[in-house]
């Protein structure tokens, strides 16, 4: 019985070489695929990560120069702009911008860049700030 | 079909180019109308002939889409391709710019009015609706942007009393939007439509808004109230009636009037047809016929129809050839 099973094992190995190796080849290939997609996503993600942060941080920075510049105003027009601008300071300190996976990070992304809009309506700048601002051309992922 | 609708006068009003809207002044004696040739023209009544009383050609660089009477009739808003708004100040059959409002990244598409004449809506292709709020002297200033379309924004709506703002867009929706705590909110989307949403009109009471599209139907929608469905949440719009198989091409507009409450309709295969409730109906699933048809009322695609705001039956349309044409629709029922 042990010969013959000796023997099966021989032919076998020859017979199932072809399945071996395919099976292997698949194990490192999904090893080096994984290992490669990994790197790949990372990249994609710090690059959108980094946009994103940029854009936001960018809105903070005006906000809180503004909100400098006319919170000592007492007119009703100033009021107003303070108002919008505080809304618009509250909404960035709310992000969660340290939760990659918040599910409502496009909507509230949304909600921060219409503030902003308005904002800037309200304070009669242009907003003309393309290096920085997200505009209605989404997004791509 | 008993009832008919005739035509009273045809205008050629912006020649070379289209006409894409009209609107009644409030008091019903002037018309104003907007085209691709940049101009606004407003027409009123001489004799037994319209006849164009001025024109505002010097406001846009680009086609003017939508014009916009303010309740109390003493402005007018009119929204362009310019990505501008300007509100212009009548007096004495004289209009001067008074502000030109700013803020779209591009295409103007709509602009409304509330009832209060306080605030004022805008939508443009940049997917976006704007809340303006206009002061005491005359300054007006944004009070709110949302982004709730996926889309541009073709049309936006106030509810004949309350303030209530509907906008309908290429995502195939229609938003409805309240106050919340000094930001606008969408508190409502209205689903159904297969394609492309073109214009919205609430009915006399504003308990309904009927919306029209490119997938070649008309839909009303219905506020529900708490208690009169159980599975219904208050602030949310149910489809309670489904207009299909009448028009042969996208629908652009609809009116419903606020005195008979007919309801018209434009349609890109030439025709102006009107729609009548059935009154036999139950309220929950209301029924509408087709009262009048005119197929060929112009030579191509028919833009707009706006009833007279006074005058029960007077209609005015206009279409793609530039035409404006005034229509008298008359009912046995």
């Amino acid at each position: 019985m042990a010969f013959l099973s000796h023997t099966d094992d021989l032919f076998d190995s020859i017979l199932m070489a072809d399945d071996r190796f395919h099976t292997q080849g698949y194990r490192d290939g999904f090893e080096e695929g994984s290992r490669e997609g990994t790197m790949e996503g990372r990249h994609h993600g710090a690059l959108h990560g980094a946009r994103l942060s940029a854009e936001v941080s960018f809105y903070h920075g005006f906000a809180l120069a503004w909100k400098f510049l006319i919170q000592n105003h007492e007119e009703v027009k100033a009021r107003k702009q303070l108002k919008a601008v505080e809304s618009l300071v509250g909404l960035i300190q709310r992000f969660p911008h340290e939760d990659p996976q918040y599910e409502n990070l496009q909507e509230d992304t949304a909600k921060i860049r219409a503030k902003f809009r308005q904002v800037c309506s309200l304070l009669n700048v242009v907003a003309d700030f393309r290096e920085y601002v997200g505009g209605s051309s989404q997004m791509s992922f | 079909m008993k009832d008919t609708l005739a035509i009273l006068h045809r205008l050629s009003a912006h020649p070379e180019s289209r006409c894409w809207y009209v609107a009644w002044h409030p008091l019903g004696a002037l018309l104003a109308s907007c085209g691709g040739d940049r101009a606004v023209r407003i027409w009123g009544k001489e004799g037994d002939d319209w006849v164009c009383k001025c024109a505002l050609s010097d406001g846009h660089q680009r086609t003017v889409r939508k014009v916009a009477w303010s309740p109390c009739g003493h402005y007018l808003a009119s929204a362009s391709f310019d990505a501008t708004t300007c509100i212009w100040k009548m007096t004495n059959d004289d209009f001067e710019c008074l502000t030109v409002l700013e803020g779209h990244e591009n295409e103007v598409k709509c602009v409304a009015w509330a009832s209060s004449g306080h605030l004022l809506a805008t939508c443009s292709r940049d997917k976006s609706v704007w809340i303006w709020e206009v002061d005491e002297e005359d300054e007006y200033e944004c009070v709110s942007v949302v982004n709730s379309h996926t889309q541009d924004v073709k049309h936006v709506v106030w509810h004949p009393t309350q303030e209530l703002l509907a906008s309908a867009s290429y995502d195939n929706k229609v938003c409805i939007y309240k106050e919340e705590d000094d930001d606008w909110e969408c508190r409502a989307t209205l689903e159904g439509h297969t394609s492309t949403v073109w214009s919205l009109s609430f009915d006399p009471e504003g308990q309904r808004l009927a919306s029209c599209s490119d997938d070649r139907t008309v839909k009303i929608w219905k506020e529900c109230t708490s208690g009169e469905d159980e599975d219904s949440t208050d602030g949310a719009w149910k489809c309670v009636c489904t207009l299909s198989g009448f028009h042969g091409r996208t629908v652009y507009d609809v009116s419903w009037c606020h005195l008979t409450g007919a309801l018209a309709t434009a349609c890109g295969d030439d025709g102006v047809r009107v729609f009548k409730e059935d009154a036999a109906a139950d309220p929950r699933h209301p029924a509408f016929y087709l009262s009048a048809h005119v197929p060929k009322a112009h030579n191509q695609d028919v833009n707009c129809v706006a009833w007279h705001p006074k005058e029960a039956g007077l209609l005015a349309t206009c279409s793609d050839n530039g035409e404006i044409a005034i229509w008298n629709y008359q009912s046995d029922a």
